[in-house]
């Protein structure tokens, strides 16, 4: 299969994912949409892997994996944290700050 | 060249920032005078180590990590704000419910994700640094955990930056693809072939959006306003100050090879000319009806981003450097006015609460003047330098339309600031709220930072020419 395939799967997963992020009023559902944004661009960082025969962005997607772990330890705890404080975790109620 | 030795400032910054957290898990502690001691003494040998490098080009792992000159200076500059930092939350953090030694691990841990983000010419080192940098911060926007803003902060912070960040990362993807590499020195080479590629240009338009997310211009502004208003104001004030200078930092070295005036990259100089124009406008117009003078200086400081956007356009590396470390002096000044202003738990951070402060607090409403006038750029303060030299090398560069809407906007700017001022010198009645100036640390700071304004107003020479071999020491693309 050619990379261009995957090129557009990554993109049309990235589109998915923003609008997911843009419609969605829910803060897990949000943060899911991101992950699946990350994932997308590591899937086109995959198919560039695969264009040039180079080992260098699929080591990237590695580095990018942790990352996102690193960044779900974080943002699930902060989520928690709105929950005690609200009991719920709709992203349209967080509207203390505005002006 | 090829020196394990240089890698010391960030080794000592993460080793402090690990015994810290040991520190915390294994001790029992009510006062944290040890944690605030290793992680201000951690700070000041990461400037020192930094230092003795000048010069002399060192680095490691195969060129992902350069301590260059510019490098050296920046890593000062952030340590020097890290120490002004922690020095300003000492007491504010016992008042306000977040005594923990996490918070200045954290903080270590912050400042150096910006020193990775600036001692590199390799797109992932730099995107690694960013996300170290980035998670930090998302925990210590929410560090007060019983306040509902705090929070809010933190999760506005951490979607919207994530969000970028993964904005960031597509735009790697098709860096790579067009050009085979990711560091910056051979995507160069590649580019001079290729004029053009809309592969090329989206990419870097995708890393333009990650990295405008974080230095606040003005589509990607969001965030700015709620997260600084929400944070902890110690926090908020290294949030003005730290990762703007690493982002614009990470952005000159991007931007260096594109804008030679050889291949008059026309679609790239039009994208910052809007961005630049577009930041300084909404940022200063947004401004004039903020009610909240912490929420007020957020949005000057998205309006400080568009004129550094200028600087960025023009190349003008020296100009950059000089304007980030003035904004670091008269930032951090003003905001430890503000923590000046929030004893026991509350914060007085609205314009009223500043009524008659001339009267009740002399002091500290003279050196608020300063700051003041210093960040609407008015001489002899280095607000005024900062802004002459980006704008005078615009204006030779043919910028003559940027510049003209950026003077425009300054003079917008002068409005607001000086409305602080006279809320505290000219208001006929007098706030109520209770004052904390007897805090010695917190004076010395605010008295630091004054005579940083204007000793860079005064006699900027010595700190010119430091600027100028740093960057002029930048090997040639």
């Amino acid at each position: 299969m050619s990379p261009v395939a995957f090129f557009i799967l990554s993109l049309l997963l990235f589109t998915l994912g923003a609008l997911a992020f843009l419609f969605k009023r829910d803060l897990i559902t949000q943060f899911m949409a991101i992950e699946i944004m990350l994932n997308a661009a590591n899937l086109a960082l995959v198919a560039g892997a695969k264009t040039w025969a180079s080992l260098d962005s699929q080591v990237v997607v590695f580095f990018v994996i942790t990352v996102a772990a690193a960044e779900a330890a974080v943002g699930l705890a902060i989520i928690l944290l709105i929950y005690r404080q609200k009991k719920n975790i709709r992203s349209e109620e967080i509207n203390l700050l505005k002006g | 060249m090829n020196e394990f030795a240089s890698l010391s400032p960030l080794l000592i910054l993460v080793g402090a920032s690990l015994i810290i957290l040991l520190l915390e898990a294994f001790g029992q502690w009510s006062k944290r005078w040890l944690h605030s001691l290793i992680a201000l003494a951690s700070l000041g040998g990461c400037a020192i180590f930094a230092a003795t490098f000048w010069g002399k080009g060192a680095g490691y792992f195969q060129g992902t990590y350069t301590l260059d000159n510019i490098a050296i200076l920046m890593t000062v500059l952030f340590s020097l704000a890290g120490f002004l930092v922690i020095l300003v939350s000492l007491s504010y953090m016992i008042q306000h419910g977040f005594n923990r030694g996490e918070y200045f691990s954290l903080l270590l841990f912050a400042v150096s994700g910006l020193i990775i983000m600036t001692t590199s010419e390799d797109l992932i080192v730099i995107f690694l640094g960013l996300e170290t940098l980035s998670v930090a911060s998302y925990v210590l926007a929410g560090l007060k955990k019983e306040d509902e803003k705090s929070s809010e902060a933190a999760i506005k912070y951490f979607l919207l930056g994530s969000l970028a960040s993964s904005f960031l990362v597509l735009g790697l993807a098709f860096i790579f693809i067009h050009s085979q590499s990711f560091s910056l020195k051979e995507i160069s080479f590649v580019i001079d072939k290729s004029e053009n590629s809309p592969l090329f240009l989206i990419g870097f338009s995708l890393v333009l959006i990650g990295f405008g997310f974080k230095v606040a211009l003005v589509p990607f502004h969001m965030w700015t306003p709620d997260v600084y208003q929400g944070a902890p104001t110690p926090i908020t004030a290294f949030f003005s100050v730290g990762p703007k200078a690493a982002g614009f930092l990470v952005l000159f070295r991007l931007l260096r090879p594109f804008l030679e005036p050889i291949f008059s990259r026309q679609n790239l100089q039009i994208i910052l000319w809007l961005l630049s124009a577009l930041t300084m406008i909404v940022g200063n117009l947004v401004a004039l009806r903020q009610k909240n003078v912490k929420r007020l200086l957020a949005y000057s400081s998205i309006a400080h981003a568009g004129y550094l956007t200028i600087a960025l356009m023009t190349q003008d590396g020296q100009g950059l450097i000089f304007y980030l470390l003035a904004y670091l002096f008269m930032n951090i000044g003003a905001f430890s006015i503000l923590i000046a202003l929030s004893p026991n738990g509350q914060e007085f951070h609205e314009l009223d609460d500043f009524n008659g402060l001339a009267t009740r607090a002399p002091w500290l409403a003279a050196s608020m003047s300063v700051f003041l006038v210093s960040l609407a750029g008015f001489p002899p303060t280095a607000g005024f330098l900062a802004k002459f030299y980006v704008f005078s090398t615009a204006v030779r560069q043919g910028y003559t339309g940027l510049v003209i809407i950026a003077v425009l906007t300054s003079l917008i700017s002068v409005f607001y600031y000086l409305r602080i001022i006279v809320h505290m010198y000219m208001s006929k009645q007098i706030s109520k709220i209770t004052i904390k100036a007897d805090d010695p640390i917190l004076l010395v700071v605010i008295f630091f930072c004054l005579y940083g304004v204007l000793q860079l107003g005064l006699f900027p020479g010595r700190v010119l020419t430091l600027i100028q071999k740093a960057v002029l020491s930048l090997p040639p693309l």
